[in-house]
């Protein structure tokens, strides 16, 4: 894989009106990869999405593709295709029609259209619908029509906007895997933005987190999953406990002060950027361990917390706790279910524990209340 | 039981109002336009056919243009409000367009009068620019004056339903295309014009049936024959209390108008079937 220079984004800017939608977006991508442009609603992934398409120009920065500046060139010679989230097929016309078009907006003769349609649509399971208008086909036929249509040009570069999110969760699973094996087999290089989680990471070779129109962080599903590099990439990923802690640096390990709610701890430095002092702790409901407080505590590298069982429900493989440490409420996963009103311990690993430098200490309470309403739920 | 009188009893003025004055008229028309001195017969539209073959090509013809010339002009209006890209040139478009939607028919006419004659401000301003010398100069009072009369005062009309639809339909599948490579006009020919055929065809159908029944822009601009429908009825009656001969020109104007329905109807149907 070519790393450098393939589809380059440098200093990419935009603004819509007076609002900054877009803020020196720097990324990089190689031929064939599959990159997930992850974030909420509003974070300017698909502004980003429709600026590589061409719909939209940067107000900075400039976007290149081998090389070459594409930055205001039209949407049709960039050698990208776009799969809208609504699919946009065009009622009018039939699903050959659909697929075709783009051929024969290019002026490919009849036959040879005829010959590619044909292909695309066994291609993706579409055989025997090329009379149907998209009213007739179901969601998930409607969704591979739209990408037969991208497909069809032959483009390079396949970018995907939310394409799986109209569908049915049953079918959106096999989708997500077909995409994937589709672009593999195409070799294809894509670019896909969902704000589903777990569709990034099962489909993507490298996520992109967008936060408020910059880069939050980019990397390896695996990277961004286990190594946040910041508090809001560890929350988006799941990690939605937090905590304040103090601690301090010790040669290459963090020692973490005894708290209210909290024993005395060490995890391993690994390269964080800390500095002694408050730190904000945050880990995932199923990365922790819960005991009962009487036992002895689980041995080894991580922090142990101490509290009260408040609530616990059984969401499916295991029981969700909700944990009282004094002030905050944390969610812990158990194998068994602790009575509401026990004393437990709660120790959480140290490979499984994200330490961030603390902002203020009053930005971070939002979590807990967050986490308690999905227990009810 | 009483529930159901009551429904009944709701509806009842107002179909009432549509029997009376509506249904029972047209019947009675109908109905007159087959009587002879007090015998049913042909005479009326024998008379008719005599008199005014050439009238119902003519309206026929001067209708069916007016109508091709809307279509086209309204889907340029529309078409340019919903691709233009100049938003300022958009904006002025979409204040201006609907002007001619409010001035009633016989104004219409009587502006086109003083604009379209020989001397009229037309040919007045052509000589003036050197485009035309005096000697050069025709009226258009004519048919072409009806024409542009009636595309004048209905583009709005059609291009205010049409410019609506267009700005209903999803961006996405215009985008879509212009993704794929798709010039301005063919975005507007091959992917807008095609999901708002509906509603084109639903405005021109009114337009062609309001254009058939306007008497006012024949008398004020076609002072001549062979002139529309309209005014023959209207002749039929003022001059000659001859209410066979406009009872038949007006079921042959009713007939004409109908058909134009029916070919909607039959298009509504196919495209739910």
């Amino acid at each position: 894989m070519e790393r450098d220079g393939f589809l380059e984004l440098r200093g990419v800017a935009s603004h819509y009106g007076a609002t900054q939608v877009l803020t020196d977006i720097d990324l990089s991508i190689a031929k064939g990869e599959f990159v997930a442009l992850l974030g909420s609603s509003g974070c300017g992934k698909t502004t980003l999405l429709r600026l590589l398409a061409g719909f939209i120009s940067p107000s900075a920065g400039e976007v290149k593709v081998r090389h070459r500046d594409v930055t205001h060139l039209p949407p049709d010679k960039r050698g990208m295709a776009l799969v809208f989230q609504s699919y946009a097929l065009w009622p009018h016309m039939t699903v050959a029609q659909n697929i075709g078009y783009g051929l024969k907006l290019k002026g490919v003769a009849r036959a040879e259209i005829a010959n590619r349609v044909a292909a695309m649509q066994s291609l993706l399971g579409l055989d025997g619908l090329e009379a149907r208008k998209p009213q007739a086909l179901s969601g998930g036929q409607r969704q591979r029509v739209a990408l037969g249509r991208a497909l069809a040009v032959d483009p390079e570069i396949l970018l995907l906007d939310e394409p799986l999110s109209n569908l049915d969760a049953r079918i959106r699973l096999t989708v997500r895997h077909e995409l994937r094996a589709l672009q593999k087999r195409l070799g294809i290089t894509a670019i896909h933005v969902t704000h589903d989680r777990e569709e990034a990471m099962v489909m993507a070779d490298r996520i992109v987190i967008l936060n408020a129109g910059k880069i939050a962080q980019a990397g390896t599903p695996e990277d961004v999953y286990n190594r946040p590099a910041s508090a809001f990439v560890a929350a988006f990923m799941g990690a939605e406990n937090v905590i304040l802690l103090n601690g301090t640096l010790e040669d290459d390990d963090f020692s973490i002060a005894a708290g209210t709610a909290n024993v005395a701890g060490n995890v391993p430095l690994a390269g964080r950027p800390l500095a002694s002092g408050p730190v904000e702790a945050r880990f995932r409901p199923e990365a922790a361990r819960l005991f009962e407080a009487g036992e002895i505590a689980v041995i080894g590298p991580g922090i142990t917390f101490r509290g009260e069982v408040a609530a616990v429900s059984y969401p499916g493989g295991h029981w969700r706790h909700v944990v009282r440490l004094g002030q905050t409420e944390i969610m812990a996963d158990g194998t068994q279910a602790f009575e509401p009103g026990t004393r437990v311990g709660v120790f959480v690993p140290a490979e499984a524990l994200f330490l961030f430098k603390s902002p203020e200490a009053a930005s971070v309470s939002p979590i807990s209340r967050a986490s308690s309403g999905k227990v009810h739920a | 039981m009483p529930k159901r009188l009551l429904g009944l009893l709701l509806v009842l003025p107002a179909l009432a109002v549509i029997a009376f004055l509506f249904i029972l008229p047209l019947i009675m028309s109908a109905v007159g336009a087959f009587q002879v001195e007090e015998a049913f017969g042909w005479g009326n539209f024998i008379k008719t056919f005599d008199l005014y073959t050439k009238d119902i090509i003519f309206t026929v013809v001067i209708v069916s243009l007016s109508t091709v010339l809307i279509g086209i002009a309204s889907i340029a209006i529309g078409g340019y409000l919903t691709l233009g890209e100049h938003p300022v040139a958009v904006a002025i478009l979409r204040w201006l367009y609907r002007w001619p939607m409010f001035i009633p028919f016989i104004v219409v006419g009587q502006i086109l009068r003083t604009f379209l004659s020989k001397n009229g401000m037309m040919n007045n301003t052509f000589i003036n620019l050197g485009l035309l010398t005096p000697l050069d100069a025709v009226s258009f009072l004519d048919w072409r004056g009806i024409v542009i009369a009636f595309v004048w005062k209905q583009t709005p009309f059609v291009a205010l339903l049409v410019a609506g639809a267009m700005a209903s339909i999803n961006r996405d599948t215009i985008e879509a295309a212009r993704n794929l490579g798709a010039s301005r006009l063919r975005l507007l020919v091959e992917i807008v014009v095609p999901q708002v055929a509906m509603t084109l065809t639903v405005g021109l159908i009114l337009s062609f049936v309001t254009m058939m029944s306007v008497l006012s822009v024949p008398l004020m601009i076609n002072a001549q024959s062979p002139t529309m429908l309209t005014a023959d009825i209207a002749f039929r009656v003022n001059s000659y209390g001859d209410y066979g001969v406009a009872n038949a020109l007006g079921l042959i104007s009713l007939v004409l108008a109908g058909s134009v329905a029916w070919i909607y109807l039959r298009a509504s149907l196919k495209e739910r079937a």
